[in-house]
């Protein structure tokens, strides 16, 4: 709902309900949320890396370089409010 | 060009892709993805049984915030992953060979050239309503002697790019000696 603040996050009982002792859901998705900024920056330098070896100086690279990094920025930067208040 | 280095006096006639609109129907799977969890939300109420799970799709809560964004972040990076092996994916022809660039996945590259004096057969293949509107089509190339074949589909107006190839296959008394095997 846009302008009201996040509300606490509630885990469906029946798939988070049963977790290990001393790990909560919060930090399940903190981890899952770290793993996936290292998938992203590993899977991002690689990409990068083909870009600029293979694709031979072509002025698409910029903006395409430039276009994942605005648009990935975004999304993590979104996702990032949500941890905050984990 | 870092892949293969240009012969004294040949230069690169055409740089070609698959047909960009080919692409754009490989990034549909990507584009279905991220309306996903738009949509469940909005699907689910319609099923009467499973209405009652259209409460974990809420995204004012931090915990479905951080999967949204997740979500949309593989989702996005997939996408772009796709596109580059799309980009690096060429085939160049030069006034003297065809080099085919073939970028499977990241880390698996290929590099083919087949020299235009060794061709033998062009064959270019329109199948199909929605590929003769837009004329996308394969193009099989085969050399001779160790018949070398290659092959690239969907690529946009390819009896253009035929008649290119030809263009620069040279005739039977210009070629080198050790050619005319």
């Amino acid at each position: 709902m846009p302008g009201q603040p996040l509300q606490p996050f509630a885990p469906p009982n029946m798939i988070l309900g049963n977790l290990p002792g001393g790990l909560t859901s919060g930090m399940l998705i903190t981890w899952g949320w770290y793993a996936v900024c290292a998938f992203w920056v590993v899977y991002t330098l690689v990409a990068i890396y083909h870009w600029i070896k293979y694709s031979h100086a072509s002025w698409v690279m910029v903006p395409a370089i430039a276009l994942h990094l605005l648009v990935s920025s975004s999304l993590i930067v979104y996702a990032f409010t949500g941890i905050w208040y984990l | 060009m870092k892949e293969f280095e240009l012969e004294p006096g040949e230069f690169v006639v055409e740089q070609l892709r698959k047909h960009w609109l080919l692409f754009v129907g490989e990034l549909l799977p990507f584009a279905i993805l991220a309306a996903l969890p738009f949509a469940i939300p909005k699907l689910l109420p319609l099923a009467p049984p499973l209405a009652s799970f259209s409460v974990y799709f809420d995204y004012s809560t931090a915990g479905g915030r951080v999967l949204l964004g997740i979500w949309l972040l593989v989702t996005w990076t997939s996408a772009w992953g796709a596109f580059t092996r799309y980009f690096l994916n060429v085939w160049v022809l030069t006034s003297q060979r065809i080099v085919n660039i073939k970028q499977r996945q990241f880390f698996s590259r290929a590099v083919s050239s087949l020299f235009l004096s060794r061709v033998q057969d062009v064959t270019t293949t329109v199948e199909g309503v929605l590929s003769s509107f837009l004329n996308i089509g394969d193009i099989k190339v085969q050399s001779a002697g160790e018949e070398i074949e290659f092959v690239m589909r969907g690529i946009p107006r390819p009896e253009s790019m035929r008649d290119l190839i030809l263009k620069y296959v040279p005739e039977e008394d210009e070629q080198k000696p050790a050619d005319r095997q």
